[in-house]
């Protein structure tokens, strides 16, 4: 069956992906929130210059390639970014396949971007139950006063909370390098054994998935680099 | 400026650009009707503004007319061609805070975010900015803080 193969063709991909992560200090971050919050301006907020993103066959997904010192170290990032609108329908699993972070983002100034958080939060919890995630409540710059509320959604789920601006850069930086240092955090973590476990379930349920549905096949194909 | 542009406005039959403008000499209010040609479903918006805004013949009645609105005007003329109800292609330019944005098409999310873009730009730090900081931050913790009414009545949320 052709959905197959073109599913066989991402795991692939993803298996030499996934040796790369192991042999560096190279970390996976994904990015999660419904449209136009600000996913893509917090990204480029953040990189400034070296923003030079690697966009994927068709415009849902882009890779924007970090690199940055830790210590002594020297750490390769890739963020991976996509449309809230294209992830509305049914995300495909690999975009969460060996995240290390997630970093989830809502527009203060929309309600509804708040309340389908636990959506998002809820979906990536299936995929990837253990690593760290963080909610960003982005453009205080169009409402400070949004600042003095406290958001239950955080709290509930014990993630840690940020306000940040994208326009005026509000803490983006201090976000951003927090959930770098989370991700190797959790790579480097020992506790690990567990995830191994989770992620066999994780890519047996993968394949069920793929089998099963040819609308997955299509999204498939598009997570193939250009 | 010869001509003190007024109101602008689209009719649909035959596609024209309508511009009510004072004539500065005569003090006259006019209006001009400019039919918008080979447009189609799949014309750019954007290029055909420029055009008109450049063209010979009609430049100085739209010299007043941001090329910003004439993408407007010519937006509308196209939604018509694409079958979308006047109304509806007025909401587009609207933002409701409580319209879910995931369900739009991508034509349709970029003009809310063409929206969302002039507030953005407003408050935007640039890198050449006196004063900019790269890692800048603020520490909203010490705010007295009360609960969010988002929070409120819901769901098991
Ligand atoms: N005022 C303000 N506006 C912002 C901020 N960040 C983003 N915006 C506006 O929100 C719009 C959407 O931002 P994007 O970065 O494209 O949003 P996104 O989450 O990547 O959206 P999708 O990729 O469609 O899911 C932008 O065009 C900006 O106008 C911010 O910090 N403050
Ligand atoms: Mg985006």
């Amino acid at each position: 069956m052709e959905t197959e193969e073109m599913a066989g063709d991402v795991d692939h991909t993803f298996d030499l992906e996934k040796k790369k992560y192991d042999a560096e200090e190279n970390v996976k971050i994904i990015c999660l929130g419904d449209s136009a919050v600000g996913k893509s301006k917090l990204m480029e907020r953040f990189l400034m210059d070296e923003y030079r993103p690697q966009q994927m066959s068709t415009y849902a997904l882009t890779l924007y390639k970090h690199t940055t010192t830790l210590g002594n170290k020297k750490v390769l990032v890739d963020f991976w970014d996509t449309a809230g609108q294209e992830r509305f329908q049914s995300m495909h699993p690999s975009y969460y396949h060996n995240a290390h972070a997630c970093i989830m983002v809502f527009d203060v100034q929309r309600k509804i971007t708040y309340k389908n958080l636990s959506n998002w939060f809820k979906e990536l919890r299936e995929y990837r139950p253990e690593i760290p995630c963080c909610v960003v409540a982005n453009k205080i710059d169009a409402d400070l006063k949004i600042t003095q509320r406290s958001f239950n959604f955080a709290k509930k789920h014990g993630l840690p909370f940020y306000f940040v601006s994208a326009a005026d850069g509000t803490n983006v930086v201090k976000m951003f390098r927090e959930m770098i240092n989370r991700a190797l955090e959790y790579k480097q973590n020992p506790s690990d054994f567990m995830d191994e476990v989770m992620q066999e379930l994780e890519n047996f349920d993968l394949e069920k998935k793929e089998e099963n549905s040819d609308e997955d096949g299509l999204k498939a194909e598009n997570l193939e680099l250009v | 400026m010869r001509f003190e542009a007024k109101r602008c406005g689209v009719r649909f039959n035959p596609p024209s650009i309508v511009l009510v403008y004072v004539n500065t000499e005569t003090k006259k209010l006019r209006k001009r009707v400019i039919p918008i040609r080979n447009f189609t479903k799949l014309s750019d918006c954007c290029m055909a503004a420029e055009q008109l805004k450049e063209h010979p013949r009609h430049r100085d009645y739209l010299e007043a007319v941001s090329q910003g609105q004439l993408e407007k005007l010519h937006i509308l003329l196209q939604d018509h061609l694409r079958g979308l109800s006047l109304k509806h292609s007025l909401s587009t330019f609207h933002l409701d805070p409580d319209e879910d944005l995931n369900k739009l098409d991508d034509k349709e999310l970029a003009r809310k975010k063409a929206q969302m873009d002039r507030e953005f730009e407003r408050n935007r730090k640039h890198k050449d900015d006196p004063g900019f900081v790269y890692d800048l931050e603020v520490d909203f913790e010490k705010a007295p803080q009360e609960n969010c009414s988002w929070d409120e009545s819901d769901d098991g949320f």
